[in-house]
């Protein structure tokens, strides 16, 4: 849709697979009839690293990857409101780094569990409508954004359970905001995009102060003085369809629409107009038979690669470090044929999980020679 | 497009070429194959150079993020160990090293603490072992832990409050935006968009050049020369038009120049600036409605509306002995010791006189003198600002003897056309005989009638005094003779004609230098002795800036050399400085004004020809007879009050019309853009109050417009202040104290929305559906609750948006007027929450506030404090959602209700 000019044009990775690695499924579980919609490794502490917890339906569940290829439960939660469904979960810390668990859904309601205790930490009210990503901020894990179907993203304390601020209003999204993500070293700076097709990169430097504050809250959380932030710092038009998943990579943003590819392209800020600069697309990842919204990838701990499944079942895992992009694998079973609606990759990419629509989740390892 | 950077970066990449292609240049009209072949190549240089570059960035940003993982691992170390690894206290890690090393799933069960294997539902209850690459998936299935229920808030979108409508601004519009919207069930796609062409043809206005197109477009035409082949051929490649090719190439050329030639242009000077660009900002930004910059509501670049009257300049209250600081005129003059006092103490006989009003006389000889300086300066500015308008009528010689017209010669001057200045001028000049207008109002007895009418002939009268005290003050001639307001009437003879300036710009400047005849030259030298030597001199050191600047300072606060030194000059000009050149400059034209008049008249008609219309005036003059006999405005009023009523009732159904004030500099004729748009003249418009079309406002005093006896409150508008003669409200905590005149002690109750008067409403869970608002304390009837404010949107976009909120089944759309819908979906205040009712307890009304339509939620009956609101939103019967027909019971669902609508609902007051 949007016309490359001379001399602009970016790299397109080609889908001829290098198989420098190859994959293989090890396992297969049947969670339940309800669509999975989120799977996602332990990234914040080294001991759970083979820990992974999944969403769908009204449940959440923990597992355990283990070295040959099985797969062993932990722990399960499960709304009692036969209503929820749970699109998405993350994990966070609390301040004595004990592991928690967020998830949020279809209700709006975001859940925290304190997985040590196997029980609810807060439930965080707020966003008037579904909750469609939580991710964590990794330099300060109690701190989690959340992207809402009402137009706004959140930025909560899960220690405290205080919303702090909220990233909504006159420059905020215009329509559904289907992904966040914080960016690797600015603990300021995160990006959101959704279904008005932008993405938006925000800044809370300001507002610093209210982060800091919400650590020492005692009161009531619903008396702090949450502040609204409504204009982003850019807002880029990269995409001309539904954006449903944007991650950081350096300062590079990595960005899925549902036309088929991810690109990466660079956000370039103007330090002295906010709200202004332009954005260089620098690469295509192109990813066949994925035009449904609601489909998100995922990097490996080192960022060497990234895995993003399709609408029939295949994942393709994309070699991050190349320039031109190179295809490392294609992978496909020939029972595989669902929606892939997420992928987890482990810390060190050898073993890729795929949370399926109906209910399934595929582990696939890496074959070492 | 980064300009600064292309043509340094493209020319290293284009030093092999330039010295093959040099030649090429000479060859006449390369063939297209050529072209092409040059292109080409140029493409593939672009491709790889920009592979390269991307190659390094990623490179760049690898390396960068390879610190970043690291230093993330430490983190998720330090985490894994700093906590109670080894007590085993920590839940989750103890369920780790339990959960065993195989792949059957039953072992997993092992490893949790429930006995049980009941499943909630949904789950298949047995576990079953993991076959590796097996058909049959791993089941995995034990009890999970409840998370208690929490109650969900009502679906609503993030909206920004608006404590007043706001006009949408473009990137809000949805209008030629494809919009996808997703059902929330099926998936199935619906696209909200006309055509296609409709988004790609905005994509299209967008595009700028690029460097690399840039670069194209320079080497090729640097190789091959510029003919229309290439040309065509470029234009084909890079998908434009040639002549848009062309264009840019020719900017590239010069910004190569620029850039070859160094930075020649010095930043200008802030003082170099004249005053018509800075003013051109705040015409363009300053609302003249609302009196802020950048108005929401009006957006900028609104029409200028000059109105044909204008306000008296701000006098602060004076304080003869307060100096502005050590450079004050003042504090000069008193070391001085300049003998002007024998003018004065002549003057002040004079002035007191002719007005017979004038408070100066009343007051020492000090403050007598200070006025005496003002005044003349007052007609000297406005004398100096003429003067070029007078001289390029080319009949120089002022034998007028009628003001008539002297006025109208002078407007045909100002018709003549002196472009952008020409407005300037008359502003100007407008301003600064509306100031002495004012003043002599101010003058006058407290009781004075506040109608412009009635006191114009006073101020024509004061006019004319003060250029009698100009004159006499400046010709020493005694100055009794000219104390007669009344002479104006008699034809005086002219005995001098003294405008003889040639250079209509230069307006200062040119009185300053002009050469003058005898008789007037010597009244300069003597003035100037008396109170400005060296004047002269000391004008070529003011800066264009600073001189309009100083005018600027005339027009807002009078002669007032403290008040423009310390506001518009600070910094630039001192007290004294500013004193100088106002009496140096008020000498020069004052004398043209003596000249040019016989002791009063003329100088006089210097000024009323310097008005931007002389029917204005002439219209004024009429109706100051008018205005003698009070009791004409009740006429007036209910007159006007008629024809408003007839309009709401005959158009009882139809919509309001949107209000645009007109730029009429006389009242309004047929060819009137209100008349013709079939509203009121308001107090925005350009024309004078006596307007025919002008709304009159009301009379009202006991009843304190609170029905439809006030002819506000019966055409649906609010009362103004500045227009209604009895309506005042208690400021604040009445410190302010209340209008002694106005008396009677009945304040005006059609003014809430515009005082912001409003009910405290609170958010809360609605006893019928979703959100409601709800009201904090008890109202009675008719009570004014709220304003239901949004964005003002067009009715095209409204109608674009209504597809969109009937799919999600709620809609905040409202119609305002012929022109707009007021939209409360993203924006808006909480009364956009109050549901629909058929039986409800509130009315929304559509009422013009000062110029602007606003919709008023009042209270239809007693509402007790905490009952919920609801109004009736009077959606067209075959356009209403199924909710909110009326046959329907159980009333307003404003959410649950999921039966599709059909057209655009809309809400109507």
């Amino acid at each position: 849709m949007s016309r490359i000019t001379v001399g602009n044009e970016s790299l397109v990775g080609s889908l001829t697979p290098s198989n420098k690695k190859s994959y293989k499924v090890t396992n297969r579980i049947q969670e339940g009839k309800k669509p999975l919609y989120a799977v996602v490794f332990n990234f914040l502490d080294s001991r759970f690293f083979n820990v992974f917890v999944t969403a769908g339906g009204n449940r959440i569940t923990l597992y355990n990857c283990l070295e040959d290829g099985a797969i062993s439960a932990l722990q399960s939660y499960a709304d009692e409101d036969k209503e929820e469904s749970f699109y998405t979960v993350s994990w966070a810390c609390g301040v004595k780094n004990n592991p928690f668990v967020a998830a949020g859904g279809v209700k709006g309601i975001i859940r925290v569990i304190d997985v040590n205790n196997e029980k609810i930490h807060k439930s965080l009210v707020g966003h008037g409508d579904s909750v469609n990503e939580i991710r964590t901020q990794p330099l300060k894990p109690q701190l989690v954004i959340t992207a809402s179907k009402d137009e706004s993203v959140r930025l909560w304390n899960v220690e405290t359970g205080i919303c702090i601020l909220i990233f909504a209003g006159a420059g905020g999204h215009r329509y559904e905001v289907l992904s966040v993500d914080f960016h690797p070293t600015e603990i300021f700076r995160f990006a959101s995009c959704g279904m008005d097709t932008t993405i938006k990169i925000w800044s809370m430097k300001e507002f610093w102060t209210y982060v800091e504050k919400s650590y020492t809250w005692t009161d009531d959380p619903s008396k702090f003085p949450t502040k609204f932030v409504q204009f982003p710092v850019f807002t880029a038009s990269v995409h001309t369809n539904y954006v449903d998943c944007n991650r950081w990579f350096g300062d590079f943003i990595l960005s899925k629409s549902v036309d088929n590819e991810i690109l990466l392209w660079e956000p370039q800020l103007k330090e002295n107009s906010p709200g202004e600069g332009t954005s260089d697309v620098l690469q295509r990842y192109p990813v066949p038979m994925s035009d449904i919204w609601f489909i998100k990838f995922s990097y490996d701990f080192h960022l060497s690669s990234l895995a993003i499944g399709n609408q029939e079942g295949k994942i393709f895992v994309w070699d991050l470090k190349s320039c031109p992009p190179v295809l490392v694998t294609k992978l496909s079973h020939n029972q595989s044929k669902c929606v892939i609606r997420q992928t987890a990759m482990s810390v060190d990419g050898s073993t890729i999980l795929a949370a399926c629509e109906d209910g399934t989740i595929w582990r696939w390892d890496v074959i070492t020679k | 497009m980064a300009s600064g950077a292309s043509p340094s970066s493209s020319a290293t990449r284009s030093d092999p070429h330039k010295d093959t292609t040099t030649s090429q240049a000479e060859k006449r009209a390369p063939g297209s194959k050529e072209v092409a072949a040059v292109i080409d190549s140029l493409k593939k240089k672009l491709a790889a150079d920009r592979c390269i570059s991307i190659k390094k960035r990623i490179d760049e940003n690898k390396k960068n993020l390879r610190g970043v993982t690291q230093s993330f691992m430490r983190s998720c170390v330090e985490r894994g160990g700093g906590s109670s690894y080894k007590d085993g206290s920590d839940l989750l890690v103890k369920m780790q090293r339990d959960s065993p090393g195989t792949k059957s799933g039953s072992d997993a069960d092992k490893s949790n603490n429930h006995s049980s294997f009941l499943e909630d539902g949904n789950n298949v209850s047995s576990t079953s072992t993991a076959v590796q690459g097996s058909s049959v998936p791993v089941k995995i299935s034990f009890r999970p832990i409840k998370m208690p229920d929490v109650k969900r808030l009502s679906p609503y979108t993030t909206w920004v409050f608006l404590d007043r409508n706001q006009r949408m601004t473009e990137d809000q519009s949805v209008v030629g935006r494809r919009r996808i919207y997703y059902d929330q069930t099926g998936g199935e796609a619906l696209i909200c968009s006309d055509s296609e062409e409709e988004a790609i043809d905005e994509e299209d206005e967008k595009r700028g050049f690029v460097e690399p197109e840039d670069f194209i477009i320079r080497m090729t035409l640097d190789q091959l020369g510029l003919s229309d082949s290439v040309l065509e051929e470029l234009a084909n490649f890079l998908s434009r038009n040639s002549s848009e090719i062309k264009a840019r190439y020719e900017v590239l050329m010069k910004e190569k120049e620029v850039s070859e030639s160094g930075d020649n242009q010095a930043a200008s000077s802030l003082l170099n600036k004249d005053m018509d660009g800075a003013l051109d900002s705040f015409d363009n930004l300053f609302c003249r409605r609302c009196l802020v910059f950048d108005c929401r509501l009006h957006g900028c670049s609104q029409d200028l509306i000059f109105p044909a009257e204008k306000p008296a300049p701000w006098t602060p209250p004076v304080d003869e002995n307060l100096t502005c600081g050590a450079n004050c005129y003042k504090t000069l003059l008193k070391s001085n010791r300049i003998p002007v006092n024998g003018t004065i103490e002549d003057k002040t006989g004079t002035s007191s006189n002719g007005a017979g009003t004038k408070t100066t006389s009343k007051f020492s000889g000090k403050l007598n003198r200070k006025k005496s300086k003002t005044f003349p300066s007052e007609s000297a500015s406005s004398n100096e600002k003429c003067t070029p308008e007078t001289s390029d009528s080319e009949n120089g010689v002022q034998q007028d003897t009628n003001p008539e017209k002297v006025s109208s010669s002078s407007k045909v001057k100002a018709s003549g056309g002196r472009g952008g200045r020409k407005r300037n001028n008359n502003r100007v000049a407008e301003r600064v005989s509306r100031r002495t207008q004012k003043r002599q109002k101010k003058s006058e007895a407290s009781d004075t009638d506040s109608i412009a009418t009635g006191s114009r002939s006073a101020s024509d009268v004061k006019l004319k005094d003060n250029e009698d005290a100009t004159s006499s003050s400046q010709k020493h001639v005694k100055s009794g003779s000219s104390k007669n307001s009344r002479k104006n009437d008699t034809p005086v003879e002219d005995s001098k004609n003294s405008v003889k300036s040639d250079d209509p710009v230069s307006q200062l400047n040119a009185v300053a230098s002009e050469p003058c005849s005898d008789g007037s030259l010597r009244k300069d030298e003597f003035v100037g002795e008396n109170v400005c030597p060296g004047g002269l001199s000391e004008d070529k050191s003011w800066k264009p800036l600073e001189k309009s600047l100083f005018q600027k300072g005339v027009e807002i606060f009078g002669m007032n050399s403290c008040m423009i030194a310390r506001n518009l000059l600070c910094g630039l000009k001192s007290c004294w400085e500013v004193f100088q050149y106002m009496t140096c400059s008020e000498n020069k034209a004052s004398f043209f004004g003596c000249d040019a008049l016989n002791p009063d008249g003329s100088s006089k008609f210097d000024i009323n020809g310097n008005m931007t219309n002389n029917q204005v005036r002439r219209r004024s003059r009429f109706l100051r007879r008018r205005g003698k006999v009070r009791r004409l405005k009740y006429t007036w009023k209910s007159a006007a009050y008629h024809s408003i009523r007839k309009k709401s009732t005959d158009k009882k159904d139809q919509p309001c019309r949107q209000f645009n004030p007109c730029n009429c500099k006389t009242a309004c004729g047929k060819e009137c853009t209100c008349l013709l748009n079939g509203t009121c003249c308001e107090k925005y418009c350009g024309c004078p109050k006596s307007c025919k079309n002008r709304f009159r406002g009301c009379h009202c005093a006991k009843s304190q417009c609170r029905s439809r006896q006030c002819p506000c409150f019966a055409a649906d508008r609010e009362c103004d202040p500045d227009v209604c003669r009895n309506c005042w409200v208690i400021g604040g905590d009445g410190t302010l104290g209340v209008p002694s005149q106005r008396g009677d002690n009945y304040e005006c109750r059609n003014m809430k929305l515009l005082l912001k008067q409003q009910q405290r409403v609170l958010l809360g869970i609605s006893d019928v559906s979703g959100w409601g608002a709800f009201l904090k304390n008890s109202v009675s009837k008719h009570e004014y609750l709220g304003e239901y404010t949004g964005e003002l949107i067009s009715h095209k976009e409204a109608d674009k948006r209504g597809k969109i909120y009937d799919r999600e089944n709620s809609s905040f759309l409202f119609n305002l007027n012929d022109q707009f819908v007021l939209d409360a979906y993203r924006k808006g205040d909480k009364l956009k929450f109050a549901n629909h009712s058929p039986e409800p307890n509130c009315y929304a009304k559509v009422i013009m506030v000062a110029g602007d339509h606003r919709v008023g939620i009042f209270a239809k009956e007693r509402i007790l404090a905490g009952e919920e609101l609801f109004y009736d939103y009077r959606y067209e019967p075959d356009r209403a959602p199924a909710w909110a027909r009326k046959p329907e019971a159980s009333g307003s669902k404003k959410d649950e209700n999921v039966t599709p609508s059909v057209g655009r609902p809309k809400k109507v007051a």
